[in-house]
């Protein structure tokens, strides 16, 4: 193995000093000559028809310069998230929302916008526009929106009121797997609303130039497939169309893979119609109401083993609750299942999933992306296998779980894991062997330990269309332009693709530039997502990254008259192998006539300059895919009194394939536990009767403070994965898909019931506790 | 809108500019709740009176066994202040345990009193300890139990157009009292509580048994709910778990919580408070038997 | 509608600006100054983004009324080090991977600041109540504490 110099350290974040000194540009930061604020006017009722809509006084209010409605912006169909640029060939994207529609669909549906010199004056002239509305039956619950009286919310081939296809994942012979079981468990999982709720709430700043150009800064997680749907959106080329970050996103978690909720399409409009910038700044509560969630829904699970441990069958079932537009539904149900089906060797499975649209908050991506769904079902029931047979459940798992090179499901192979050492390592740092000898008889307060485990995915193939592109430049001076099309969310991107460049090409990381995220100067990239930037953008870079380098060792090799593989490149110094770096002194272009031993990158670069040649490489793949793999076990504490549950720790091991900057790794593993935590016990959206969401503000929806976490232990394991950057794999979502499992189980271990409803809040325990008493 | 931003320097300059804009001007001190009912368009006014540079109104002080907050003191005064730790220590509890420390900094006690919400937690605390509120009306100042303020929801006895509350009388805790503060919430920041239970109790020379207690709840009315069944039960009782235990049952007879999508149902709530009373109970009487 | 003259330091500097009473500290400072280092998550006080130092106590921007700032001294984000000199809060948070997407980052070191400047040896409690009121939803608050933590120890020698 060779010795790495920049991948694998720790090394300080390149945006860390404009970040911490406030310098850092976010899309909610611009301003604009000439720049109009937009104010959008949403929908109070669940399902409704516009029968009139006047804004002739609005239009009329001093300050106000235009308002748009479904009447002067262009009736294309899109779907905001980028699902649409990359649904893959056998499937049609599902394309079900315009940029205003003439009906809406959910109470925060968007009727109409208005830009105008100040937010006072368009908020001022939102009262002013007058909407009738012809009020329609609506749905909320994704069940009962596929029985037959239920309102049709869009037209669907594939049954009432589900988009796309209805997935079916089969592979073996289920009823044959029940038949020989000895034990089997079956139940209903309820899964509730999670929002993402980032600190940087959806925003855009659109400026469309005379000559018809636009450009966009905005928040969205995917610049180059934002500019697809806009261009589709508006009728216009792609070339066209700029989409940027400016450079900064104030995080992301899925909801804008894709346009960031409508603030994009909204902002242009405006634009479009007054001649000048225009910028939408979603407050918090639209960023409540009106972007996308995760997918709420049901999830059913039967699982089937032999006494001796070995699993025979199982079924898993997926109907997720949609909401009023498709956004991800079709993928969300695929991922569920596949995850699901990826974590056991089971010798028959099947799955059966699809969304059902309904009148509510559209869902979309989010973090795990269905599998944080399927998991808390599935690591329930293998725990309760493990309790019906007397089994440890880290001993049944490990019996069960795939290993390298196990068939299954999915169109790549299992390529490493390291999940056994996960678990092993989570338990030992919680201390498992203290289940079972926690609590005391007779006291108010039971404590338990709990696991769950999981995997995941390094990018988006095959569930969508996931390639990269990504080229170098070598300046003249030997220092280095990486471009890539993926924005940093926060995830860390703009620090270890430079590590992967540097360490590849074999200069130091402090002569690595990089732009990103930006549609005018870099390559296509499907963008930040699918816990796959690290893989799939890393490997187009480490390829571009090796393309530079061939193309140097072969010029040098020409000037040192000496064969490239003999040649040694580190620390930006090109040198015939076996030479001491202190032999390597003095240089000077002029002096490379004489026999030489050597040169540094900087001589290098000039030299070719001064010969008419620059260094570009470049690198476009299509990403395989390799399987990340994560074991959380928790520790909590059960009020039996008020029903309260408190996490106490959870010790998170991920095995990474390689972290290439460990501290980034870490930090990505602990965000993603906390918030696993906030779904497990106090994060949710519930609506009233007539369908408006009630938990709509920071205050309202219940995600931890500082004050409310627990004890977070991340643990990196590393099983050099064959084929990922430098073993690289995903990690991004995989932070909190095993958590609320871990959680669950923890609290069937401290009180011996088991929950199948999310999130745990002291009602919801109580009543079950009273019950078993 | 607003069209003036006044700093008053003393109670009468405020009274005055209060009088001249007839109704149309707000008293803000630290403004988290007047400024968030503006925004959201509950409440409209021309002009804000600025009382928090009023010096006197700044200060803690004690007299005569009581400790006087004056009504710019911000909950993390109260929170930090020796004087409060030492002479009410469930208010300083309390008042740190509202919205977060960026709010507390700003935050007035008498703003938690006014605002009249039911689950205030400076509040709460403050009739449990049979606090009262000094009122200046322009010609007299009066006092009123804190408990005996509240309206409706959201309705305080204080007129605000003509009416300022200078400062907040507190009890100093005497030998053999004992008092505790708890709090359920769903998340430790930034939450509203789902039930506030206060307790002050006063033990008899030997600590064995109960003089008096006040019981305080809330939110399970319009403002904080005094358990006077509990209260009656336990004076001259001994201070037992079970006469504790019977406390909390006979306490919660008169509350009446509403069903919160937010912060728990009726049933929950009614379930768990007698819980949380005997918690309170307990704890003040540990903290009385300290002396 | 009258605009009323506000003066108050801001960053060390005397500033004079004539604001509308109904106007929050917070848009006076990005929209009017042009510090966009303060960050708007939420408008109405629940989420620390907008957190600034006024008079020595962390408060959030979006709910104090600008006219309220008037001869106090208010410290933002830019005002506590540059990139010449960093204060070590500013240090501890790079060193520590304290920083994701960056958005609760300089209301989240305010808070912090706020902290050291009145208790130069905090504990984890204490710690944790400072920055309670700044939601974050990338770290987990992990690195966050442990970059506090490791800034007062720098402040003590």
């Amino acid at each position: 193995m060779q010795t790495l110099n920049i991948v694998g350290k720790s090394v300080r974040r390149a945006d860390a000093l404009e970040k911490a000194t406030g310098a850092a540009m976010f899309s909610t930061d611009l301003n604009m000559p000439g720049m109009l604020y937009a104010k959008t006017l949403r929908s109070p009722h669940a399902h409704a028809r516009i029968t009139n809509i006047d804004t002739a006084e609005a239009e009329k209010l001093p300050g106000v310069k235009a308002v748009a409605t479904w009447k002067n912006t262009p009736r294309i169909l899109f779907n905001t998230s980028a699902t649409m640029t990359f649904t893959v060939p056998n499937q049609e994207p599902v394309l079900d929302q315009y940029i205003f529609d003439n009906v809406v669909r959910y109470v925060g549906d968007e009727v109409a916008a208005v830009a105008a010199v100040s937010e006072r004056v368009a908020e001022e002239a939102l009262k002013l526009i007058k909407v009738e509305y012809e009020i329609l039956p609506a749905v909320f619950d994704p069940l009962e929106a596929m029985e037959e009286g239920a309102p049709d919310i869009h037209p669907c081939p594939a049954g009432k009121n589900i988009p796309g296809e209805i997935i079916k994942i089969p592979m073996g012979d289920v009823e044959k797997g029940f038949a020989e079981s000895d034990v089997i468990y079956e139940s209903r999982f309820t899964l509730p609303i999670q929002k993402q709720a980032q600190m940087e709430t959806q925003a855009a700043v659109a400026q469309v130039s005379p000559d018809g150009n636009i450009t966009v800064w905005s928040t969205t997680q995917t610049p180059h497939p934002s500019r697809m749907i806009l261009a589709t959106a508006f009728g216009v080329s792609q070339s066209k169309v700029r989409v940027l970050n400016p450079p900064y996103v104030g995080g992301g978690f899925g909801v804008r893979i894709g346009l960031s909720a409508k603030a994009e399409p909204i902002a242009v409009a405006l634009s479009k119609l007054t001649g000048k910038p225009v910028k939408v700044v979603y407050s918090r509560e639209e960023d409540f109401i009106a972007s996308d969630t995760r997918h709420a829904g049901y999830v059913w699970v039967k699982l089937g083993a032999k006494k001796d441990g070995a699993f025979q069958a199982m079924e898993l079932k997926g109907i997720l609750n949609g909401g009023a537009y498709c956004s991800f539904s079709c993928e969300t149900p695929g991922v569920l299942g596949a995850m699901g089906l990826g974590v056991y060797r089971i010798p028959n499975v099947s799955y059966y999933g699809h969304s059902v649209y309904t009148n509510i908050t559209p869902a979309g991506a989010m973090r795990g992306f269905g599998n944080p769904q399927a998991m808390f079902a599935i690591e329930q029931a293998v725990d309760d296998i493990a309790a019906q047979l007397g089994m440890d459940p880290i001993e049944l798992r490990n019996q069960n779980i795939m290993r390298v090179g196990d068939p299954w499901i999915l169109p790549y192979p299992c390529s490493s894991t390291g999940l056994e050492e996960c678990m092993h390592k989570a338990a030992e740092e919680v201390g498992w062997q203290r289940r079972g000898s926690m609590n005391e008889t007779g006291s108010s307060i039971l404590r338990g330990i709990g696991i769950g485990v999981g995997t995941h995915v390094s990018n988006a193939w095959p569930f969508c269309v996931d390639y990269d592109n990504a080229y170098i430049t070598v300046h003249q001076d030997g220092s280095v332009m990486l471009a890539t099309g993926v924005p940093d969310i926060g995830t860390g991107t703009t620090t270890t693709l430079p590590q992967l460049a540097a360490e590849t090409i074999g200069i130091p990381l402090d002569q690595v530039a990089i732009t990103f995220g930006d549609t005018l100067t870099t390559p296509f990239d499907i963008g930040s997502h699918a816990s796959r930037t690290l893989y799939a953008a890393g490997t187009a870079v480490v390829a571009a990254a090796n393309d530079v380098r061939r193309q140097i060792l072969e010029y040098a090799g020409d000037l040192l008259k000496t064969a490239p593989d003999h040649l040694e490149f580190a620390n930006g110094l090109i040198k015939k192998r076996g030479l001491r770096d202190s032999e390597c002194v003095g240089s000077g272009v002029c002096q490379l006539n004489e026999a030489q031993n050597f040169i540094t990158m900087k001589d290098l670069a000039y030299h070719a300059h001064l010969r008419n040649k620059q260094f570009i490489g470049v690198g476009r793949i299509t990403p395989p895919n390799a399987p990340p793999w994560h074991a959380h076990v928790a520790e909590v504490e059960v009020d039996t009194e008020t029903g309260m549950v408190t996490v106490v720790k959870v010790a998170a091991a991920h095995d990474v394939g390689k972290a290439i900057n460990p501290m980034i790794v870490e930090g990505q593993i602990e965000g993603g536990v906390l918030m696993g935590v906030g779904y497990s016990i106090s994060e949710e959206i519930k609506r009233d009767a007539k369908g408006k969401p009630l938990h709509v503000s920071m205050h309202k929806y219940l995600l931890p403070t500082a004050a409310d976490a627990p004890e977070i232990k991340a643990i990196i394991v590393e099983t050099h994965d064959p084929t990922g950057p430098f073993g690289a794999k995903g990690v991004g979502e995989c932070g909190m898909v095993p958590t609320p499992a871990a959680i669950a189980n923890a609290v069937y271990d401290a009180t011996g019931i088991r929950f199948t409803e999310l999130p745990l809040t002291p009602e919801r325990v109580l009543k079950k506790l009273q019950e078993k008493k | 809108m607003f069209q003036a931003y006044y700093m008053p320097q003393t109670v009468q300059e405020a009274m005055d500019i209060l009088s001249g804009h007839k109704g149309q001007a707000a008293i803000i001190a630290g403004g988290t709740d007047l400024v968030l009912d503006i925004h959201e368009g509950k409440k409209n006014f021309s002009a804000f009176v600025d009382i928090s540079r009023i010096p006197n109104l700044r200060s803690i002080e004690e007299e005569d066994g009581f400790l006087r907050l004056g009504a710019a003191v911000t909950h993390a005064q109260a929170n930090r202040s020796a004087l409060v730790q030492a002479a009410a220590p469930i208010l300083a509890e309390a008042c740190g345990k509202v919205g977060s420390l960026q709010i507390r900094n700003v935050a007035t006690l008498v703003g938690n009193v006014v605002n009249a919400q039911p689950a205030a937690d400076a509040a709460v605390a403050l009739a449990a300890l049979a606090a009262k509120a000094v009122i200046d009306d322009g010609t007299t100042c009066r006092e009123v139990l804190v408990e005996d303020l509240y309206a409706e929801v959201g309705m305080c006895k204080v007129n605000p157009t003509k009416e300022i509350v200078t400062s907040l009388l507190v009890p100093v805790q005497k030998k053999r009292q004992g008092s505790a503060f708890v709090r359920l919430d769903q998340r430790k920041a930034l939450a509203l509580p789902m039930l506030n239970v206060a307790a002050v109790v006063q033990l008899d020379e030997s600590g064995e048994r109960f003089e008096w207690a006040r019981i305080i709840m809330a939110p399970v009315g319009p403002g904080p709910v005094r358990g006077f069944e509990g209260e009656n039960l336990l004076a001259g009782a001994a201070a037992s778990r079970e006469t504790i235990m019977q406390a909390a049952k006979a306490a919660v007879k008169h509350a009446n919580p509403r069903s919160s999508a937010l912060r728990g149902s009726r049933e929950y709530r009614l379930g768990v408070l007698p819980v949380l009373v005997k918690r309170a109970l307990e704890a003040a009487v540990i903290h009385a038997q300290k002396d | 509608m009258d605009l009323m003259k506000l003066s108050f330091m801001l960053n060390g500097e005397a500033t004079e600006i004539m604001v509308d009473p109904s106007d929050m500290l917070v848009d006076i400072l990005r929209e009017r100054l042009l510090l966009t280092g303060t960050k708007k998550g939420c408008g109405k006080g629940e989420c620390g983004a907008c957190t600034v130092i006024m008079d020595g106590a962390a408060v959030n921007s979006c709910m104090i009324p600008a006219m309220k700032a008037m001869g106090t001294t208010v410290q933002t984000i830019e005002g506590i080090g540059n990139p010449n000199q960093l204060h070590p809060l500013q240090e501890s948070f790079m060193d520590e991977g304290a920083i994701q997407c960056g958005f609760c980052t300089p209301g989240m070191i305010m808070s912090a600041k706020a902290l050291l400047d009145s208790t130069p040896h905090p504990d984890g409690a204490q710690i944790k109540e400072a920055i309670a009121g700044n939601i974050c939803r990338c770290t987990g608050y992990v690195k966050i504490e442990k970059a506090i933590l490791s800034a007062s120890e720098k402040l003590k020698g």
